[in-house]
């Protein structure tokens, strides 16, 4: 287990008596618990104990549910290469995990594990007390076998929370396990998604859509022409967050302080050289340079964002989720570089953009399908989880 | 070459609200080092500012009493520069969509002429830490106390509208003025409350070219204002004389050496939103509901005082030129005091006294009520003048009453005519000299007499019934 966790509770037994009384639940170090080494998998936080637990972690208590550890992420979250999420679900160390998703981390993870990740609506779930990195396009993603404990998990932690007012003045989804009626329900396949595919993975993906058709969803297909835009839009605004977000990590207050600079100049500059590694630090740059010397770029680049908002709420009135691959077939499950990091996530990274919450479902037992994303206008989390509950009990001949 | 200078000011105003701009901290800069801080203004990782309700409504006060027209939209950006005082590499500032926009002052300008000094917006924003540098044996250190870090400012950015140095005083006096009105900071340049920096420009008289400006911080006064923008004023107009061309910067204002300086440039990039702070909304009702809060603010106060009381333009706009002061005034007159005494012994003698003793006119025991009580015996001729300054002494000192205090030092004014008018005999008698010179055509003499009488009566006597008395009596003689 310790390739999973870098750091498990001392204590296993449960407290209060809610709705998660007894729920094995693996968190990132991302999410504040008091006392626990919550290093976001980052240097810059080397050693850094939170002074309080973020507001998840609280409602997850509070529900009774037992915190088993904290699993190894990458840096801030970003990207997989040094993430075990998905892991502690599929060893079964852990019924539900929290991960953080900053482009689709929670769905491929899911796809890695083969097990169900969920990537909710921003602005439903408190982001207080979560490390993390670029705020417009971040949230806490959820890992678990099947849909039903991501939605119970969901319920607790989701809602309006005094200590992070950027969450919208809005009705919190109702998280009640509701019916899904395939007759009545259309699901669009963006047909730009299938653009850069083999045909033997359109014909796995197809596989897929199959399973759909069998039970009984009319699909549509619809034209997405800027689907690649939503990559290069958050790799662009996402990084300039990025950039100026992770500039509280100069060593002054907390984290690591670099010896032998000669003034507080230097100060910064080989502690903050010495914190972030490689992947995060020629992101933090990338950042830089969009807000310092391309800041038309960054402007242009929130214009897009509107315009991709907009076409996104259009496709809502056409279709009542969206299938999508999860994987970007022919990447290597390592990214060497920001290149290789945002092709992985080209499939996933549109929902981090638009704030719409999306699914990633694995594959049933014996299919040759990879894995389907599933994904449902902003705030319509509860049908999503409820047409993914209503897929998985499908497959086992429930419907 | 007669030049002419192009003058826009920004100032910094610290607010007295009780807590912080984005968390609970209590809003004490002036604390222990560090004590107020928390993981939220200490930007530790998580931490998601709260915009503080109490700062919002202040500053929409502020902008309303200054006014400015709030922005149904406004909103937090993130002002990026990495200095140790920064918590966390920006600054939360409305750089782009910023409270209210507009405004402005009027004041006199030298030639006494109205003239109106417009805003271009004002802007919330959030205090850095305090940096210490000391030495610790032979190496120097620099300290950071974050009591300051998120105090809530908002920044008046005026347009360039003033032409001299009286200009810009004069609009920070008004400025000061109506902002201790609206209760929204002390604004005093000698603790940091206000901060001010001044851009300046010249060009050739007559023409209305913007050329480029330069500058100028740390100035602790409002006098000091003045000086460095006279001073800098200068400074251009002689590099313009010479050839020189002025290139944009940064100078501190040195207030020993009368001169300004140039500072190293600090590095600033752009704004970006920030996600975190949600966009502030204002609706027409809250705007309206603030309006309603606004208190009369001075110009309107001192028409008041002309129309209603009868003072003078000048005496009414000094007297509402400090919220207290006014109030105070306005208590007088609740309690039936007469305006212009009111306005005479508040600003002559009270003024005076409080602040020789280093006291607050809310704080003086010197009440309304007691002041009002030793200026109605005075109107009543129960005391003269003089005793009812020796009175006002004594009312800082102990908690009697003014009644009980004349009647204890026996200083009643004497208004009795038998009793003076043997007073005058007596002091007739002893001073044939000053009655010759009276008769003889001198009037003066009259004085040097009633001020006998006056000692001799113990400092008691009423001047005005001696004075007639005695001119009655001396007449008679002739």
């Amino acid at each position: 287990m310790e390739d999973i966790f870098c750091y498990t509770s001392p204590q296993t037994a449960s407290s209060g008596s809610g709705p998660l009384r007894g729920l094995k639940t693996a968190i990132q170090p991302c999410f504040c618990v008091a006392e626990w080494p919550t290093d976001a998998g980052s240097r810059a936080l080397a050693g850094f104990t939170a002074l309080e637990d973020a507001t998840v972690v609280e409602r997850l208590r509070q529900a009774g549910a037992v915190l088993t550890g904290l699993t190894r992420m990458s840096e801030f979250g970003f990207g997989l290469d040094d993430s075990r999420a998905g892991m502690a679900i599929r060893n079964q160390a852990a019924d539900v995990e929290l991960s953080l998703d900053l482009m689709g981390e929670t769905r491929l993870a899911a796809a890695r594990a083969s097990v169900c990740g969920f990537k909710p609506s921003w602005g439903i779930v408190s982001r207080f007390g979560l490390i993390g990195l670029m705020p417009s396009m971040e949230c806490c993603g959820l890992l678990a076998g099947g849909v039903k404990p991501i939605r119970e998990v969901l319920k607790v932690i989701a809602g309006p929370d005094e200590r992070d007012y950027s969450l919208p003045d809005e009705k919190t989804p109702d998280f009640s396990p509701r019916e899904i009626n395939p007759r009545e329900t259309t699901i669009g396949v963006v047909s730009e998604g299938l653009s850069n595919v083999t045909s033997e993975q359109r014909d796995a993906f197809e596989a897929a859509l199959a399973e759909l058709r069998e039970a009984g969803f009319s699909l549509r297909e619809i034209s997405l022409p800027d689907f690649s835009l939503f990559a290069l839009v958050h790799r662009i605004v996402g990084s300039v967050e990025a950039s100026s977000s992770a500039g509280r990590y100069d060593s002054v207050r907390y984290g690591q302080r670099a010896k032998g600079a000669k003034n507080w100049n230097e100060m910064y500059l080989l502690s903050r050289g010495a914190a972030f590694g490689t992947l995060v630090k020629s992101y933090l740059f990338q950042g830089a340079f969009f807000q310092f010397e391309r800041y038309d770029a960054y402007e242009d680049a929130c214009r897009v964002r509107a315009r991709l908002l907009a076409a996104m709420a259009e496709i809502s009135a056409q279709a009542d989720f969206l299938a999508l691959p999860a994987v970007n077939p022919g990447v290597p499950d390592m990214a060497a570089s920001l290149d290789d990091t945002y092709r992985q996530f080209f499939y996933t990274a549109f929902a981090n953009v638009t704030g719409q919450p999306a699914l990633y479902l694995p594959p049933g037992a014996g299919a040759i399908t990879p894995g389907l994303q599933l994904a449902g206008p902003r705030l319509g989390d509860a049908r999503l989880l409820a047409l993914g509950e209503y897929l998985l009990s499908a497959r086992q001949g429930g419907k | 070459m007669e030049f002419e200078a192009v003058i826009g000011l920004e100032i910094h105003i610290e607010l007295n609200c009780p807590t912080k701009l984005f968390c609970d901290c209590p809003n004490n800069p002036g604390d222990e080092p560090n004590v107020n801080t928390c993981p939220i203004c200490l930007w530790f990782p998580g931490a998601i500012p709260r915009l503080s309700q109490a700062a919002l409504e202040k500053a929409s006060l502020l902008c309303l009493g200054l006014g400015a027209e709030l922005q149904p939209r406004s909103a937090f950006d993130q002002k990026v520069y990495y200095y140790p005082d920064l918590p966390k590499g920006y600054q939360l500032s409305q750089a782009h969509l910023p409270l209210a926009r507009g405004g402005g002052i009027d004041i006199t300008d030298e030639n006494g002429r109205p003239k109106r000094l417009r805003i271009h917006h004002i802007h919330m924003e959030e205090d850095v830490a305090k940096l210490v540098h000391e030495m610790e044996g032979r190496t120097p250190i620099s300290l950071v106390d974050f009591n300051r870090a998120g105090a809530p400012l908002v920044e008046i950015v005026s347009e360039p509208d003033f032409r001299t140095p009286h200009d810009a005083m004069e609009f920070l006096k008004a400025l000061r003025t109506q902002v201790r009105y609206v209760g929204a900071s002390e604004c005093s340049m000698e603790n940091g409350t206000m901060r001010v920096d001044a851009n300046i420009s010249v060009r050739p008289r007559g023409t209305d070219q913007m050329n480029t400006k330069v500058e100028v911080k740390n100035m602790n006064s409002i006098r000091h204002v003045g000086d460095a923008v006279a001073y800098e004023i200068s400074r251009q107009s002689a590099c313009v004389s010479s050839g020189e061309a002025v290139v944009l910067h940064t100078r501190l204002w040195d207030p020993d050496r009368k001169a300004t300086f140039p500072m190293r440039a600090k590095f600033e990039g752009p704004c970006v939103p920030d996600p975190s702070v949600p966009f502030i909304d204002l609706s027409p009702e809250w705007i309206e509901k603030m309006r309603a809060r606004l208190p009369e603010m001075p110009a309107a106060r001192a028409e008041r005082f002309v129309a209603r009381y009868g003072l003078t333009d000048e005496e009414a706009v000094y007297l509402s030129a400090d919220p207290e002061t006014a109030s105070y005034f306005e208590a007088l007159i609740a309690e039936k005091v007469a305006p212009r005494t009111a306005m005479h012994w508040l600003t002559t003698q009270l003024l005076a006294a409080v602040r020789e003793r280093g006291q607050e006119l809310s704080g003086t025991p010197v009440t309304p009520a007691r002041f009002a009580a030793l200026l109605k015996m005075l109107a009543k001729d129960e005391i003269n003048a003089n005793a009812a300054r020796q009175v006002l002494i004594e009312l800082f000192d102990c908690g009697e009453s003014p009644e009980k205090i004349v009647e204890a030092r026996g200083i009643r004014q004497v208004s009795d005519h038998d009793a003076l008018e043997g007073l005058i005999d007596r002091v007739l008698g002893e001073n044939p000299a000053a009655v010759a010179d009276y008769r003889g055509g001198q009037g003066k003499a009259a004085g040097f007499l009633i001020g006998k009488v006056m000692q001799a009566s113990g400092g008691k006597a009423n001047p005005k019934i001696i004075r007639e008395l005695l001119t009655k009596k001396l007449d008679a003689l002739g």
